[in-house]
């Protein structure tokens, strides 16, 4: 167990920097997820962690010790692929006894490791397989166990759940959840998937472009992005974004002008960011309210998901989502009208995305 | 009742019965000279050779059926058995040198960072040479007094050799000359098992602490099994069959030291005209062959993975 510390890191492949001076901190038995879209560099950081690139520029600390040209095997950290990386030649045993045969551990010593590890993931009655007669949610307990008999100072996962059905991916991300809460040891997931982030951290690192957007806790993250770019990739549906501006002493949509009650806090925030800003709001923020109330808006589509419903219509010509009650019966056609309360609102520089404070 | 119910199934099974299709016509029109090719080529010379192997002929021509006499003589042929000998010694001895050396050479085009599309057109180029041409040109080489290879062994103080002209010698050198050939055929076979392995597996074996040693021969050598066995089969089946580079380097000789069974039925075929004996010895190779390559079969599907 230990803490990960990267400082300065910057990664290129000979172009434009996939990583630019990254500092971050993760803390000895945290669970850290790196989430952010396909080419931003999370798995890049995962692999030089790793030991499998190296950095152009910077130091990575693992404990107290700087491990830049320490090769991956003597890191003491384990990886799980996002295929597996499973040897498929090796029966499951094989798999998950290799690392341990490489340490020079008696037989004994391995056996205990590798049947406590399969029992642990319920991967016993697997185990003078080979990876190609298991299914894909085996195939992951495999590659999961692999990593714990080694008792590593860290784990690390690559999307480890994006070759598995939704069904599945839903259990073995509880699964991976109750591992790291009886492990207690420090781990760090790569994913793209916000609700995998959402669900599975204990702070999350959100990246884009080869910069840290956001490092919080999911709540943080959620209730308080610190851009744009993070109000926007975290929650489903996204959230809603409209362009406002100042009129007089009203905030209203820049679209058709029509005026919003938003408060004092946000027109002083306007009027320190020029009078224009994006106003940021989730679908499940924006409430139906009696006419006159709030603004006016015409259904364009509307999509039961049985606990609630999605609502799809144009607010000054800008597309934005309302999730509502299903038992309010929306349809297409229908005008409804809407509020916001103020204190769920979020506003943004319209040139840098960052939030007004 | 009965008699209807049997109407019934004649009905039936002239329904199921296989009808003419309005296509079939045209459908055999094309296909007939790819199986008139396919039986002019290879089933008819096939089945000519068991028969020829049946018979023996005269001077003039005419042909006597014989059985299975010529087999008989086979076993009670010293030449069959010497030839046996060298097929197998040359086999081995050709095949461990240009699989060993195919996977080597394989990893070094592999992992060659600098000049990889050249490295691998200057290793892959004896493939490209005629047989005849090698084997001209290794004649020269290895000519006891002007040869560049004596000249070699000059060089680093050893005494000069005989090479092909040695029957202690023949074999290894011959073996040498064609792993020269066909090793760079084994390499590419190789290095497209080796370019088609998933990566990751050996990412995962630097994380499990595996030196370069241990990933080969734990991790990439198994990997590659299957395509190493494929190499071997296509190795097998003309390394038991080398005829070419000896018959223009030795014919067979000095003595019999390199007449392999393939040489030999050739010289009693088109030499002594003894077509009926050709026959049979050409058929048993063909045995050997289709035995060894049953065999390496089974062992590709005991090692895929």
């Amino acid at each position: 167990m230990a803490s990960i510390r990267l400082r300065n890191i910057v990664k290129t492949f000979g172009g434009p920097n996939v990583i630019s001076n990254l500092s971050l901190d993760i803390d000895d038995r945290e669970f850290v997820v790196f989430v952010g879209p396909s080419g931003c560099g999370k798995s890049t950081l995962l692999r030089i962690i790793a030991g499998l690139e190296p950095v152009t520029e910077g130091d990575v600390f693992i404990g107290e010790q700087r491990v830049n040209t320490l090769p991956a095997a003597r890191r003491n950290i384990a990886m799980v692929f996002q295929d597996y990386a499973l040897y498929p030649h090796m029966t499951v045993y094989g798999n998950m006894a290799f690392a341990l045969e490489l340490r020079g551990l008696s037989k004994a010593e391995i056996d205990t490791r590798v049947r406590r590890a399969a029992t642990m993931l319920d991967i016993e009655p697997y185990l003078d397989r080979r990876p190609k007669a298991l299914s894909g949610g085996q195939r992951q307990r495999v590659a999961m166990g692999r990593a714990i008999v080694r008792d590593p100072q860290a784990f690390l996962f690559d999307e480890p759940l994006s070759n598995l059905d939704a069904r599945l991916r839903g259990q073995v991300r509880a699964e991976i959840k109750a591992l790291s809460q009886q492990l207690k040891t420090t781990m760090i997931f790569v994913t793209h998937d916000q609700v995998e982030a959402m669900t599975m951290a204990d702070r999350i690192v959100v990246l884009h472009a080869g910069v840290i957007q956001q490092y919080d806790t999911p709540e943080q993250v959620y209730e308080k992005p610190a851009n744009q770019f993070v109000a926007g990739f975290i929650g489903s549906p996204t959230m809603n974004f409209l362009p406002v501006r100042l009129q007089g002493d009203s905030v209203v949509l820049a679209g058709d002008g029509r005026a919003l009650s938003l408060g004092d806090e946000h027109r002083g925030r306007l009027r320190s960011a020029g009078g224009e800003a994006t106003l940021g709001v989730r679908p499940e923020h924006l409430v139906l309210c009696n006419p006159g109330d709030g603004i006016a808006a015409s259904i364009k589509l509307v999509e039961p998901l049985g606990s609630d419903t999605m609502v799809h219509f144009d607010l000054a010509g800008t597309a934005a989502i309302a999730r509502v009650d299903p038992a309010t019966k929306p349809k297409v056609g229908e005008t409804i009208a809407l509020r916001m309360a103020p204190s769920r609102v979020h506003m943004f520089d319209v040139k840098s995305g960052q939030v007004l404070a | 009742m009965a008699s209807l119910s049997r109407a019934a199934s004649a009905q039936v099974i002239a329904d199921d019965a296989p009808r003419l299709n309005p296509h079939s016509f045209q459908l055999a029109a094309l296909s007939a000279p790819a199986v008139l090719f396919t039986f002019a080529m290879i089933a008819f010379p096939f089945c000519y050779a068991i028969w020829l192997g049946f018979h023996s002929f005269s001077a003039t021509g005419h042909s006597r059926f014989v059985g299975l006499d010529n087999y008989r003589k086979l076993i009670g042929d010293i030449e069959f058995w010497n030839g046996l000998y060298v097929t197998f010694a040359l086999y081995f001895l050709g095949l461990a040198l240009q699989i060993a050396g195919g996977i080597y050479l394989a990893i070094l085009l592999f992992n060659a960072k600098r000049l990889s599309g050249f490295m691998r057109s200057l290793f892959i180029s004896p493939i490209l040479l005629p047989s005849a041409v090698a084997g001209m040109m290794w004649i020269i080489i290895l000519d006891p007094s002007i040869g560049l290879a004596n000249y070699l062994l000059s060089l680093v103080g050893l005494p000069p050799s005989e090479w092909i002209a040695s029957p202690v010698w023949v074999i290894p050198t011959i073996a040498l000359i064609d792993t020269w050939h066909w090793t760079p055929y084994v390499a590419l076979i190789v290095l497209g098992g080796l370019q088609s392995l998933p990566q990751n597996v050996f990412e995962a074996a630097q994380i499990d602490g595996a030196s370069p040693a241990r990933t080969f021969w734990r991790i990439t050598l198994p990997l590659l099994l299957p395509t190493i066995v494929t190499a071997t089969v296509l190795r097998s089946v003309d390394l038991l069959r080398f005829f070419d580079i000896i018959y223009i380097m030795t014919q067979g000789g000095p003595g019999n030291a390199s007449n392999t069974l393939n040489v030999y039925g050739f010289k009693i075929g088109f030499e002594y005209f003894n077509i009926g004996y050709a026959s049979a010895l050409m058929l048993t190779l063909s045995t050997i062959v289709l035995g060894v390559v049953l065999t390496l079969n089974r062992l590709r599907k005991a090692v895929a993975w």
